[in-house]
């Protein structure tokens, strides 16, 4: 074009215009969708649009026996199962009146945590692609992978183990289990280092997630903010240690906290529980060849159950937070209700929108990731 | 400063008339109250009793009695106990009070009750659907609303008929509901 042939185009009257992001983006762990207002590169006023994921489970599982349910529950999370089964097998053994044989509870601690391990693996990975670090991610996965190889292992599923069943565990720990879980966990604490490198101590990484998407603990705490999110606004609350289940009362840990509340906070507070969860699978191997005995208590014929009427409330203290399950038995050989409270559908609906309103546009992936959402928690 | 807390629980639910209050075990508490009271126990229980995080709202539907259960479950950073405040509505016109004034998280909740079982809340912030938005059918998690019914009147079997599914039929195999063993 010739400049004497140039004409600019007229102004719009206003720089305003709507944005979506989703439901397929790299920003959030699943199909979420957010509508943002924007001015420029300026966020007005942001909306969470979930339901991409809904498949109904609390529906189906009022269709379904009791046992039948494990098959459902840990797809509601998908990077981070186990807890999905444990808190579902925990409120079932309440309203049953069933005592977990200790053994069992120790292998439920055991798979926890490394659920746990594997779903911050897969966080902070994916937190790094989102500033354009492509190499944490892959190393996040791969040694995601490792884990998923010693879950393949215990109960034959990769992603999905439907091990925890009311009563126990499934099975015993395979022969020399502890001793290959034991040489993966040294592996994965030599990489710590190299994480830290690559990621944790990476100035492009750094710089940008510093400042951004932050809370202060007032708000955190009258947004219903729980688990990682929390504790990175100095609140040192953990489930498993202020409101105990399993056998984490006999376990050793501490509960990482940092100051600041934002991204970087958030993460910084994932990458020292990776430590910690490394350290409580290590007395977690050290005492599990001393517990004997049964590895689940006899159950009446899963068929033909009739779980005594009653309500449980049981919550545990997932990879994202707070999670419970409340549990309703009408006294029948099915659920009559079951409420799955996800963490995430406090963090992926309010504080998300709270959070990217007033943001800029860059960073809508960063603070999505940083809160660690799992939509299909919120859709259920 | 655990102690005096939970005297000061104690207390107020004892002054709290109409309150049902059932210790379940160490950390849990069952509060059964009239719909009527219900907001003015929250508000005690938040403003005294150190119960700032709402958990969940979690509603029932009692189809047999009429009544929506809801229960709202609340945690002491400070106590470490759990209140379960247990009230209940009429099922129709299913209408109750928003707790958003004192529970930022209640929007969500409610929201959710009110996609998934119709019950409105006077005072909640938004309760636009989220979930279901191109869902024009009843609330499903209502007990009268029948899933599985409603899949066999929606979707016809005999016409799902793929090129792979009759290579399966061929085989001995197939879908595990066949046309004729659908429940009228």
């Amino acid at each position: 074009m010739r400049p004497e042939n140039y004409q600019a185009i007229s102004q719009p009257p206003s720089n305003e215009f709507e944005l979506n992001i989703g439901p397929n983006h790299p920003g959030i762990e699943g199909n979420y969708a957010i509508k943002l207002k924007l001015n420029g590169d300026r966020i007005l006023e942001a909306r969470a649009d979930g339901g991409y994921l809904h498949r109904g489970f609390e529906k189906l599982m009022e269709g379904r026996l009791w046992i039948q349910n494990i098959t459902l529950v840990p797809r509601i999370c998908v990077p981070d199962p186990v807890p999905m089964e444990v808190c579902y097998s925990l409120a079932v053994e309440e309203l049953g009146g069933l005592e977990v044989p200790e053994r069992a509870q120790w292998i439920r601690v055991l798979q926890l945590e490394m659920s746990r391990l594997a779903a911050h693996l897969f966080t902070f990975g994916g937190h790094a692609a989102t500033t354009g670090q492509y190499s944490t991610m892959y190393w996040g996965i791969a040694d995601r992978d490792l884990i998923l190889d010693r879950f393949e292992e215990l109960s034959g599923g990769r992603v999905y183990h439907m091990f925890n069943i009311p009563g126990g565990v499934r099975r015993d720990l395979p022969d020399g289990f502890l001793e290959r879980l034991s040489s993966l966990l040294d592996y994965l604490e030599s990489r710590l280092p190299d994480y830290d490198n690559l990621f944790f101590t990476n100035q492009v990484f750094v710089t940008r997630s510093r400042g951004i998407g932050t809370m202060t603990q007032e708000q955190a705490l009258q947004w219903g903010v729980t688990g990682p999110n929390l504790r990175a606004t100095g609140l040192a609350f953990d489930v498993r240690r202020d409101d105990p289940y399993l056998v984490y009362d006999q376990l050793e840990f501490e509960i990482p906290t940092e100051d600041a509340g934002d991204a970087l906070a958030r993460n910084l507070v994932r990458r020292a529980e990776l430590r910690q969860s490394i350290h409580i699978l290590r007395q977690v191997i050290a005492r599990l060849p001393s517990i004997g005995g049964a590895i689940r208590c006899p159950i009446p014929n899963p068929l033909a159950w009739n779980v005594p009427a009653g309500e449980a409330y049981t919550r545990v203290e997932s990879s994202k937070g707070e999670l419970a399950y409340y549990v309703v038995s009408a006294g029948g050989d099915k659920p009559y209700r079951v409420h799955v409270r996800g963490p995430s559908s406090m963090h992926a609906v309010q504080v998300l929108e709270n959070l990217i309103t007033g943001a800029r546009i860059e960073d809508v992936g960063q603070i999505m990731f940083s809160l660690d959402a799992c939509p299909p928690e919120v859709d259920r | 400063m655990s102690t005096a807390l939970k005297v000061r629980l104690e207390q107020l639910l004892a002054q709290f008339e109409g309150a049902r209050v059932t210790r379940k075990n160490a950390r849990r508490i069952r509060v059964d109250v009239g719909s009527d009271a219900l907001p003015g126990l929250l508000e005690l229980l938040q403003g005294h009793a150190s119960y700032v995080h709402l958990s969940a709202i979690s509603c029932i539907d009692w189809i047999e009695a009429q009544q929506f259960e809801l229960v709202y479950h609340l945690w002491s950073y400070e106590t470490r106990t759990l209140v379960s405040a247990h009230t209940r509505i009429a099922r129709e016109p299913g209408v109750y009070l928003s707790v958003y004034d004192l529970y930022r998280p209640a929007a969500f909740f409610e929201r959710d009750i009110h996609e998934m079982f119709g019950v409105y809340f006077e005072g909640s912030p938004d309760m636009e659907k989220f979930i279901l938005t191109e869902w024009d059918g009843p609330p499903p998690m209502r007990k009268d609303f029948d899933s599985e019914a409603f899949v066999n009147q929606t979707f016809s079997w005999e016409q799902y008929r793929p090129q792979w599914l009759k290579d399966l039929e061929e085989e001995g195999g197939g879908i595990s509901i066949r046309p004729e063993d659908i429940r009228p």
